[in-house]
């Protein structure tokens, strides 16, 4: 049975946290000021892929496009994965690179890692003006299976396959759980509200093991960390930093789930009545719903 | 279900204890600690005994740490004991130096926060290359057997199965009353202890109490301090903090009720306790009004800031070990450089913040907990099928004279249950009779089983001799034989064998009275005591603000169901609870959880357990 390979693609993003955000006199975002931390939703898909290595002794490379100073971040992220390898993918001509040309960047980045990727884990989608797209776009270049909104998974090493559960709305309803069921290789862009669930003593075990050795890694993080640019990667120039970037972001909406049909109706509890009305509706809609 | 050699449910220093020794002995061993961390629900007084008994062996804790000497993670080595006797501003005192040395190698004042987490360090490398190793924040909530297995189930985790069990889960056991391995302690079986632990630069400490740096002191009380109660008070010398607590026989707090941290709070109002404590404290100045609501903001928060810089830094400049690392860090080039900048930001918290500094005290952590009384108490089986129990689960507590002897008999304890578990596994062999009863052989034999059971004659001397002087009409006429005894050499030494004959059973009800622990005291003091005086009152914070102070993870669920919201038992929890839970209500006592510190004083009467894994107290010190 191969090891689970799995790769997370984080973002360094300004810390909005109180206290630590810096403006300039216009208003606008003072970059230079402003500390740099790991993204919160890549945070979350960090622990995603830490589970995948206490389950199943997975193999964790975390990658990143981003200035030289990105590579603390990538220690922080190997504080919390007990990474194996670290990659930071920085060249001057990456600069001014939309979602399209960072996705490609990454594509190549991912390509040139040790072994077949069984799993790539993105975050949901970045906090500083971000639309979302560079993981699906990550997926599309490298032809992987996309899974969006997971907030769950188990992954058969055997059989190299992936359950996962997602949330998804369905027929104007929210936060309905879907399971589906994928052979390996996935993408998967994990769902802000995902926390790994350690519940055998085993895992906890392997838990506080990891944690130990990846305190102990991430002191000499530089020992695990590549930093590679275009030429090393082998990116096609055309493709990556301004000139392979068709867009410009403009203004940044949240990512739809699509628009509410809900209509609200108002019930007192106190009626009988109206109690059992609205039962036999929800079971209405419901029986509708394939829920697995 | 995955499967364990075995379990060992709690990590206080006896869990861990159990958990080194059999990850040395090569064995596979899971700890479960509900706590969220190793050491957040432990708390002792407490002086840590290493012993070297006349007859017999004792496992030490620097036999089954073999770093212990090294890397002392202990506070101080004890080389200062003496007890005195209280009646308002007047103290008598007897040096018992000599009784506290009485068959030690050893003894040393500890935080139980700090020493357990250096115990489980010690603990877990080993433990993990056997395969097991600690998981906390889980809640052990019941053991069944099945099909020849042991089954574990936790609030937290799947169930696991393991070969055979050590039970250190402390002296409200609930292993122990789910299997009906033994009854709840009763009352007259156990003390409540109840503690603050106060800051106190270090070299301000050493100076004060004429210590040097790897010396302490530990003085005790007896007289008017204990509220007519059976027990006393203690202050003993950490390395940059005290710990000043009380111990009372619950029997006699259910008597007449007092609030437990009145017991304390009397302890810090005597003036000798009033001066050794007190320290230098910033008090906040006025703040204009009439500012912008926003300044009035930014003043309170620099203020703030300022008092901790302040503080922090101070406590590193009275330490020889923090001076001298900081400037070998370079963070000052020489401690005058500290001394200096010290200085100017006392000055700056006067002159641009208008503070005041004040002689008072500063209280850092409040916690309680009972303490079972082996004499009265201890497992004579201390099993149950394939479980061991070990430490306060097996009621193992010595009090001898002023002396509580917990940590080091658990030690002990856990360190021959390893042993008897290591034994079973290699020749898997887990029966009551190979197992149970060779632990209970083990135990049997300690030297500390020994004097849970008759008194030690010549300890007992020490303390005839140090009471030589004490006048004998002091003494009413219950002691007056006794008394006389003691004047003479010859009749001091029979006193003490005339003690033995009787035995524990019927020379308890003698000594163990308000008599002992009150009025010979108090009048001792009255008579022969020196009068002392502290220049300051200090201020007591309540105990609302000491509960406020206290880290909890709040649980939504109670932990405790009250059963009998009227009985008279419960009624007095109104008054025993020492973090005030319980509330007279019309319909009877009502619990409010929040607060609970865990220390076990209600369960006699209660549906009792300890908090889901993570949830409740998280003592930072303890
Ligand atoms: C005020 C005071 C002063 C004292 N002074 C001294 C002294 O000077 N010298 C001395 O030697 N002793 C002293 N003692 C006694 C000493 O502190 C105790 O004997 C000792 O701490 C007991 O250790 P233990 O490991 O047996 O139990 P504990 O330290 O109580 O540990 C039990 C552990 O089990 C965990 N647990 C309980 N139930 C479960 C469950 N179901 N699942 C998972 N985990 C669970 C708890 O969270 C806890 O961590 C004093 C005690 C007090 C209160
Ligand atoms: S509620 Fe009971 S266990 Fe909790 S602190 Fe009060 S007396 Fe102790």
């Amino acid at each position: 049975m191969d090891p689970v390979n799995v790769a997370v693609i984080v973002k360094m993003e300004p810390d909005f946290s109180e206290g630590n955000v810096s403006y300039n006199p216009d208003g606008t975002l003072n970059r230079a000021e402003t500390k740099n931390i790991l993204g919160p939703h890549s945070a979350i898909a960090v622990n995603a892929a830490f589970y995948a290595k206490i389950k199943h002794g997975a193999k964790i490379s975390i990658c990143t496009m981003g200035p030289p100073v990105a590579e603390s971040m990538l220690q922080h992220s190997q504080l919390m994965s007990d990474a194996d390898e670290l990659y930071l993918y920085s060249d001057r001509i990456f600069a001014g690179a939309d979602t399209l040309a960072t996705a490609e960047v990454l594509k190549s980045g991912i390509l040139k890692m040790q072994g077949k990727m069984d799993i790539v884990f993105s975050g949901h989608r970045a906090s500083d003006g971000e639309t979302g797209q560079t993981g699906p776009q990550t997926a599309w270049k490298l032809g992987m299976t996309f899974l969006g909104n997971v907030i769950d998974y188990e992954i058969d090493p055997e059989s190299r396959t992936i359950r996962v559960k997602r949330l998804v709305r369905l027929q104007g309803i929210y936060d309905v759980v879907e399971e589906v069921e994928a052979p390996l290789p996935v993408f998967i862009a994990i769902d802000p509200s995902y926390k790994p669930k350690f519940n055998t003593v085993s895992q906890r075990l392997a838990y506080e093991k990891y944690q130990k050795e990846a305190r102990q890694r991430s002191q000499d993080f530089k020992q695990y960390l590549k930093v590679l640019n275009a030429a090393q990667i082998e990116a096609d120039p055309k493709l990556i930093g301004i000139s392979g970037s068709p867009t410009i972001v403009y203004k940044v909406e949240r990512i739809p789930k699509g628009k509410a049909t809900r209509q609200a109706e108002i019930i007192d509890g106190s009626d009988q009545e109206q109690i059992r009305r609205i039962v036999a509706k929800m079971r209405q809609s419901l029986s509708t719903m394939v829920i697995k | 279900m995955e499967k364990y050699d075995v379990a060992i449910i709690g990590g206080g220093s006896a869990g861990l204890a159990a958990l080194k020794r059999l990850s040395t002995l090569g064995k596979q061993a899971v700890l479960f600690e509900a706590g969220e961390k190793i050491g957040s629900k432990n708390i002792s007084g407490g002086i840590l005994y290493s012993k070297k008994p006349k007859n017999g062996k004792t496992h030490n804790v620097e036999d089954i740490y073999e770093n212990f000497l090294t890397d002392r993670p202990y506070e101080r080595k004890i080389t200062k004991y003496v007890l005195h006797a209280t009646s308002k501003d007047k103290i008598f005192s007897i040096d018992l130096t000599a009784a506290h040395e009485y068959e030690a190698n050893f003894g040393c004042s500890v935080l139980m926060s700090k020493l357990n987490q250096w115990f489980l360090q010690q603990a877990q490398e080993t433990a993990e290359k056997q395969g097991g190793g600690v998981v906390s924040g889980v809640h052990v909530k019941d053991i069944r057997w099945e099909e020849g297995q042991t089954i574990v189930q936790t609030n937290e985790l799947e169930e696991v199965a393991a070969k055979a069990i050590i039970a250190a889960d402390g002296v409200n056991s609930e292993i122990a009353y789910m299997t009906g391995a033994r009854q709840k302690f009763s009352p007259n079986q156990l003390y409540q202890g109840v503690k603050v632990v106060v800051k106190l630069p270090e070299e301000i400490m050493n100076e004060r109490f004429s210590i040097g740096e790897d010396e302490g002191a530990a003085h005790l009380f007896a007289g008017d301090v204990t509220m007519d109660h059976i027990g006393g008070g203690f202050l003993y010398t950490n390395r940059d903090t005290l710990s000043v607590g009380a111990v009372y026989h619950l029997d006699s707090l259910l008597e007449t009720p007092v609030e437990p941290y009145e017991l304390v709070n009397t302890l810090l109002r005597n003036p000798m306790i009033s001066d050794l404590i007190r320290d230098e404290v910033p008090v906040r100045g006025e703040i204009d009004k009439n500012l912008a609501k926003e300044e009035q903001m930014r003043i309170r928060f620099a203020v703030t800031k300022i008092i901790k810089t302040w503080t922090e830094m101070r406590e590193a400049y009275y330490s020889k070990g923090e001076r001298e690392r900081l400037v070998r860090e370079g963070k000052y080039s020489a401690p005058e450089e500290m001394e200096a900048q010290l200085s100017s930001i006392r000055d700056q918290m006067s002159t641009k913040y208008g503070m005041k500094f004040e002689t008072d005290y500063v209280e850092a952590e409040y916690s309680a907990k009972l303490v079972p009384d082996g004499k009265r108490c201890r497992m004579e089986k201390p099993y149950f099928k394939n479980i061991l129990f070990a430490g306060d689960a097996a009621g193992r507590g010595i009090f001898v004279g002023p002396r509580i002897e917990g940590l080091n008999v658990g030690i002990d304890d856990a360190v021959r249950a390893a042993d008897a578990v290591a034994r079973a596994l290699d020749k898997n062999n887990f029966d009551e009779n190979y197992l149970g009863q060779y632990y209970s052989q083990s135990v049997e034999e300690s030297p500390y089983t020994h004097d849970l059971k008759s008194i030690d004659k010549d300890y007992l001397k020490i303390f005839l001799d140090a009471a030589k002087d004490v006048p004998k009409d002091i003494i009413n006429s219950k002691y007056g034989m006794v008394v006389k005894m003691m004047s003479s050499k010859t009749l001091r030494n029979f006193a003490v064998g005339f003690a033995n004959i009787l035995g524990y059973e019927k020379i308890l009800p003698i000594i163990e009275t308000v008599e002992t622990y009150v009025r010979v005291p108090t009048e001792l003091a009255e008579r022969l005591g020196k009068s002392v005086s502290s220049s300051y009152t200090p201020t007591i914070p309540s105990i609302a603000q000491r509960v406020a102070k206290l880290k909890f993870n709040d649980d939504s669920v109670s932990h405790i169901k009250v059963l009998k919201p009227t009985s008279e038992f419960m009624k007095k929890m109104t008054v025993l609870c020492p973090t005030r839970c319980y509330l007279m209500e019309k319909n009877g006592v009502m619990i409010q959880h929040e607060g609970c510190v865990e220390c076990g004083t209600c369960a006699e009467e209660t549906e009792w357990s300890h908090p889901r894994g993570e949830k409740g107290i998280n003592y930072q010190f303890g």
